[in-house]
């Protein structure tokens, strides 16, 4: 059975038309957030394949997508997850995210000083990840679903194995940081999609 | 036996060491011995001798002497070894060989005897220490490690040294082999001295290729070169190989991992993996693999380029993975450049350097650099901060106790090495105080203060150099320098003299040390004002009497602030004469001016100036004026806003002169300013913001004698001329017929704004609304102009004008400033009754005269004429003369019907004499708008005047040239004598009206036509016409004024009367009405007019 059709959870099964005009509002905000972020996520991957060197950015340089502890990748059956699921994930990666960039931002530190805008960027990119979680788990207990799990629980030992990670070696700890950025960009994008669908116009 | 033994074989060794350089030449005898050789040895066990008696030692003090049994010889053998020349040294014993204490340098005997199934045989050597090889044992290796973060292998062993003499020098090789073919890659030699004790000795290898990627052995061994030992000396034989081989314990597949290399240099990355390699990358260019044992690669990258911050990537991919690692390719730090170390305050010492060439290394790889101190010890090291390239480094020192002297180290380092700079200072020497803050000023008196400051740091041991800047308005920057010792509270205070009084000054100040380095930033600024003290000058005094002469008013100038000395609070006037003296009331400062009635005694003027402090000296001036006869008004005019006066020195001045001046507009007693200068000078300039061009003023100039002055010079001026803002106002006083006369005002003072040089006068012909005075300087022919120099005439007289003609007058006044504006009026002259009477009974005379001959000439030649212009019939439908007429006036002289010279008795030839160029009245300013144009017909030479015969055809206002000219020099002119006495009419109203309705001549026949109709049937086709016609068309014709602008283009000083060809047009053509007459521009006409070649005409 299709999630969207049937479950009581999903807010799609009643007409948006119901939604309360001060959630409206705040899924309105926070799917321009999810959005301007996305924007920024691009930007931020950009920038940080910039400044690490070829073949980072080169066309077919593409390292093994590793798995990176504490955060997965979006699913590919995540479309197909009823919506308040989709966005208890995206809350948990959104706070996720942020000790891994903190990792990534630190590295850079070290290994690109004289760049301060990447720095800029990745301290934006956390603080931007923090309040874009926090704003869907606002949405989330406004619909009534529960909004934290126990994997949504920032976790120091993602960030102690990102850092162990880093400290293996420069070269893992920039395809670390590539997969990060990339993992944070692929988040806010399928945030900025599942919260299109919470928006009576529908997606923007 | 044994002896040539012994020696043989010494020989066949000699010959074997040497063998390699014998040469060839030698070649056969070394045979020779080889083969007796062979035979002895033969012999030898035949007979069951000993042979190949070998010493060899491993430690020096022990020979291990071993030789071959005999043949036959076999278990149960016993062997009796006897060194002959050392006592109780026979040995038996079953084997071959023995060991026996080194023997002492030089030949020993050893007999050897063999006992065998009780047969003996007895051997002899000869025993020698040159003889004994020295082969060393085979070293061990106690420990073979690898550091594999360095690439680098350590190796230790013992070295056994216990066993050998003391500085025995030993030499170890070490082989390195790699990978499982053992590939040597590496033999070293290593060179030590034995103690004489056993001892490890360590030796370190680095790798080119990290020593993860594949397996190494090591193997030693070692050579003994003892010098008190004469035998051969050999290596050891190798130990027992050792290998070093990685277990993989981590991630890291690739190495290097992260490291920081030079530039330019070569470097060996490697892949531990276990999946097929299939690409390497550096950057993004593209590797040759090396194959390494299993499935692990290499590359090699030489000379490699510098790295950006994030360092060079090196990856290797799988086919379904991918391994990478990064290089930081960097240079070593630079030497520190520029060290400098100075101190603001003597506590902290400041030492500051560059750089230098940048490291391409960042973050952990970065330059560190500690600041070393060699007297104290002392250091400190510099945070490390991610500076841009140039920028300047600095590291702070804290001073110690009692030390002036520092020796400072700075060392650099990065992971590609080290350098230093040194520099040594005597700090008090290096001194670069910080800006001197809380900079106060204090008074002292009038024209000194005491200027104070803070100035932090322990300069209790130094003096302190100041600049204190002084600046005062509109005066030269100042500076001066003071010396003060320096102090521990960081207050310093220093007096500064010789200001001046109510002054305000700004105070500012830097300072240094004695011995200099460096200046301070300056302070803050500080503005003071000094005190007020009692002016030092009594005020620039003047005295004017008043108009009625009763009373005296005292001028005087404030004081200038450098002479005020404070704010000038009051003044005081008193009067003293011989008897008397008379002092007013306080008069307070602004007012700068006393009026004392005063008697026409002599006094002594005195003005006192006071501030808050006291009272200035008096300024003194006398009351009494004497008296100038000989004084005469000048003109002066000044450059810019300046004016000269110069003077004669005149010895009878024993004072100073004063030169006053006014604007002459004001009344009595006028007094603008003044100014004094001394007796001995005879120019000054005056100049005063308050002159203002086209002002004039007046200056006097006195002199002082005796106490009394004495007016010498009064000069009017300007400071600059401007022309006159308004024109002179005239009037016409008196009007002729032929002249005006005009008079006119003088232009006041104000408004004429300089001195008047003329007034210019032009007038013209014209009329109001229709002629405008304009273009004055365009130099237009129609315009007189006088120039009137003479300024005290005020009137003038303008002749020569025609009669009843309006005429329009300009007058303006002029300056050096320039021209002033016009002012105009129109005049009509009157009117010229005899000349009008002349004018009509002249031509009527003239006219009936040619009547006359006309009808003589006809009377007589009345058959010719007949037949000429009458033949038979009088047709004039069929009389070919009417086709001549227009031809002719267009100037087809080639037409014959009416030849002209026949009509040569009618020609009338008035001769005049006139001035080719107009005149002009005044001859001192020719204007060239006198001239007339050259080409006008009154300008031809001979000005005569002919009045001839023309075709009857006469074209007024042509407007083509071209025709005007074909008309040839003969026209005649009707002349409406009724128009003589018409009201004068503009031309505006001329030019409206139709002149072919005006047309005077009326033809005989046909009377009345309707005018217009006949005029375009006329023009068409003459032929249609009924009866008889005139010759022309009479519609053009036009009655023109003699002097008439238009009858003065069409040669109107040719005029005819009547046509010979119109019988009856003896008389004056009269048109019908008034206003259907053409008029004349000059609305008058007059007989003179008509004979005199006027300008205007």
């Amino acid at each position: 059975m299709s999630q969207r059709e049937g479950s009581l959870e999903d807010p799609q099964a009643d007409d948006s038309v119901s939604l309360l005009p001060h959630l409206e509002a705040k899924i309105r905000q926070t799917h321009s957030l999810a959005r301007l972020l996305t924007k920024y996520a691009e930007q931020l991957l950009q920038e940080y394949v910039q400044h690490q060197g070829d073949p980072f950015g080169l066309p077919g340089f593409s390292p093994p997508r590793l798995p990176v502890a504490g955060l997965s990748a979006p699913a590919p059956g995540h479309a197909g997850l009823p919506l308040p699921e989709r966005l208890r994930l995206d809350a948990a990666a959104l706070a996720a995210l942020p000790p891994l960039l903190d990792v990534v931002r630190r590295h850079q530190a070290e290994l690109n000083p004289r760049v301060p805008r990447l720095l800029r960027r990745l301290e934006d990119a956390a603080r931007q990840a923090r309040a874009l979680g926090a704003a869907v788990e606002t949405v989330l207990a406004a619909l009534g679903a529960a909004a934290r799990g126990p994997w949504h629980e920032p976790s120091a030992a993602t960030a102690a194995a990102a850092a162990a990670a880093s400290a293996a070696g420069v070269f893992p700890a920039k395809v670390l940081g590539l997969r990060v950025c990339g993992l944070y960009s692929e988040w806010v994008s399928r945030t900025e999609g599942d919260l299109s669908q919470l928006v009576p116009e529908g997606p923007a | 036996t044994m002896d040539v033994y012994f020696g043989w074989r010494h020989l066949s060794q000699v010959v074997g060491n040497k063998r390699m350089r014998m040469t060839s030449s030698f070649q056969w005898l070394l045979s020779t011995f080889i083969l007796l050789y062979l035979m002895n040895e033969v012999n030898s066990q035949k007979k069951g001798a000993l042979r190949d008696l070998k010493c060899v030692t491993n430690n020096l003090q022990e020979w291990d002497c071993s030789w071959k049994a005999p043949l036959g010889a076999g278990r149960g053998t016993v062997y009796e070894v006897c060194i002959e020349d050392r006592p109780r040294s026979c040995y038996r014993l079953e084997k071959t060989n023995i060991k026996i204490a080194a023997l002492s340098p030089g030949d020993h005997e050893i007999r050897i005897n063999s006992l065998h199934d009780l047969q003996s045989s007895m051997s002899k050597f000869i025993l020698n220490e040159r003889n004994v090889s020295l082969v060393p044992d085979t070293p061990k290796i106690l420990n073979l490690s690898a550091d594999f973060s360095t690439s680098t292998l350590h190796l230790t062993w013992n070295d056994k040294g216990s066993l050998f003499p003391y500085h025995s020098n030993v030499i170890w090789e070490i082989k390195i082999l790699r990978k499982e073919s053992m590939e040597l890659v590496k033999l070293a030699t290593y060179n030590t001295t034995l103690s004489g004790k056993d001892a490890v000795r360590h030796w370190s290898w680095t790798s080119d290729m990290p020593l993860e990627c594949a397996t190494h052995h090591v193997g030693i061994r070692r050579y003994i070169d003892c010098p008190h030992f004469s035998g051969r000396k050999e290596w050891s034989d190798w130990s027992p190989m050792k290998n070093i081989s990685w277990t993989p314990d981590s991630q890291t597949k690739v190495f290097p991992q992260d490291k920081v290399i030079l530039v330019g240099s070569d470097i060996t990355f490697c892949c531990v993996s276990q999946e097929k390699v299939l690409l390497a990358q550096i950057g993004h260019k593209n590797c040759p693999l090396i194959q390494l044992d299993g499935g692990n690669v290499a590359i090699e990258i030489h000379n490699i380029s510098v790295s950006a911050n994030s360092g060079t990537n090196v990856v290797f991919t799988t086919e379904d993975n991918m391994f990478g690692t990064v290089v930081f390719a960097g240079y070593p730090p630079d030497s520190p450049q520029k060290l400098n170390c100075e101190t603001h305050d003597l506590k902290e010492i400041i030492c500051s350097w560059n750089p230098g060439r940048p490291t391409a290394l960042v973050g952990p790889r970065n330059t560190s650099y500690t600041l070393f101190e060699s007297f104290s010890g002392k250091y400190v090291k510099f945070k490390r901060v991610e500076a841009l390239t140039n920028e300047s480094y600095q590291l702070l020192f804290q001073m110690l106790p009692n030390q002036e002297m520092y020796n400072f180290t700075l060392n650099a380092r990065n992971p590609l090495g080290r350098s230093a700079s040194t520099i040594l200072v005597n700090i008090t020497e290096r001194v670069s105080p910080h800006a001197p803050t809380s900079f106060k000023v204090k008074d002292i008196n009038s024209t000194a203060v005491t200027l104070s400051w803070h100035l932090p740091g322990n300069f209790a041991k130094i003096y302190l150099l100041c600049e204190i800047e002084i600046n005062k308005a509109n005066s030269i920057q100042e500076s001066r320098n003071v010396t003060v010792k320096g102090v521990e509270n960081s207050s310093y205070l220093v007096a500064v003299d010789k200001l001046n009084p109510y002054t305000v000054y700004t105070f500012r100040i830097r300072c240094s040390t004695e011995t200099f380095w460096k200046w301070s930033k300056w302070s803050n600024e500080r503005k003071h004002l000094t005190t007020e003290a009692i002016p030092s000058k009594g005020p620039d005094t003047w005295r004017e009497w008043s108009s009625d002469g009763k009373n005296l008013i005292i001028y005087w100038k404030p004081l200038p602030i450098n002479e005020a000395n404070g704010k000038i609070l009051s003044y005081n006037v008193s009067c003293s004469s011989n008897e008397e003296t008379q002092s007013l009331s306080e008069i307070p400062d602004p007012q700068h001016k006393a009026e004392i009635q005063l008697d026409k005694n002599d006094y002594i003027i005195s003005v006192v100036a006071k501030n808050s402090v006291g009272s200035s000296p008096p300024s003194k001036i006398a009351s009494m004026e004497i008296p100038n006869d000989d004084l005469k008004v000048e003109q002066a005019v000044g450059i810019g806003k300046k004016i000269l006066l110069t003077w004669h020195h005149n010895p009878n001045m024993t004072c100073d002169y004063v030169i006053k001046w006014c604007n002459s507009s004001r009344s009595d007693p006028c007094l603008m300013d003044w100014k004094k200068v001394p007796s001995n000078t005879t120019e000054t300039i005056i100049e005063s913001d308050q002159f203002r061009p086209g002002i004039r003023y007046n200056f006097f100039l006195y002199g002082c004698r005796n106490q009394g002055y004495q007016l010498l010079r009064s000069i009017t001026g300007y400071i600059e001329e401007l022309a006159p803002i308004v024109a002179p106002n005239f009037t016409v006083e008196d009007t002729s017929a032929d002249s005006i006369l005009v008079k006119w005002e003088d232009i006041p003072v104000e408004e004429l704004r300089g001195f008047l040089r003329g007034y210019l006068f032009y007038f013209e012909k014209g009329e109001r609304d229709t002629s405008k005075m304009r273009g004055l300087e365009s130099g237009r022919s129609d315009i007189k102009v006088k120039n009137i120099t003479d300024i005290s005439q005020k009137t003038l007289r303008i002749a020569d004008l025609q009669g009843k003609t309006s005429y329009h007058l300009v007058l303006r006044a002029y300056t050096d400033g320039g021209m002033g504006p016009e002012k105009s009026m129109f005049v009509v002259t009157k009117e010229n009754s005899v000349g009008l009477i002349i004018a009509i009974l002249i031509p009527v005379g003239v006219a009936v005269l040619v009547g006359i001959v006309t009808s003589i000439l006809c009377y007589r030649k009345r058959e010719w004429i007949k037949e000429t212009f009458y033949p038979d019939i009088p047709n004039p439908e069929n009389c070919k003369a009417l086709q001549f007429q227009k031809s002719v006036c267009e100037g087809s002289s080639a037409l014959k019907t009416l030849e002209m010279n026949p009509c040569t008795p009618n020609n009338v030839e008035v001769l005049e004499t006139r001035s080719t160029v107009p005149k002009i009245e005044d001859t001192e300013i020719m204007s060239p708008v006198a001239e007339r144009p050259e080409g006008h017909s009154e300008a031809e030479p001979g000005n005569h005047v002919a009045v001839s015969y023309c075709p009857p055809i006469i074209e007024e206002e042509l407007p083509d040239p071209a025709v005007d000219e074909a008309g040839g020099t003969a026209q005649v002119i009707y002349i409406d004598v009724q128009s003589m006495y018409q009201p004068q009419a503009k031309p505006e109203e001329e030019q409206d009206s139709d002149p072919v309705a005006g047309a005077g001549y009326k033809p005989q026949m046909r009377l009345p036509i309707n005018s217009a109709a006949e005029a375009t049937a006329v023009g068409d086709d003459v032929d249609k016409t009924a009866g008889y016609r005139p010759q022309a068309n009479v519609n053009t014709w036009h009655l023109v004024s003699p002097d008439s602008p238009r009858s003065t283009d069409s040669n109107s000083e040719i005029v005819s009367f009547g046509s010979p060809c119109s019988i009856n047009s003896r008389q004056f053509l009269i048109p019908p009405k008034d206003e259907d007459s053409p008029k004349s521009n000059g609305g008058g006409w007059s007989f003179t007019n008509f004979f005199q070649n006027k300008p205007n005409d």
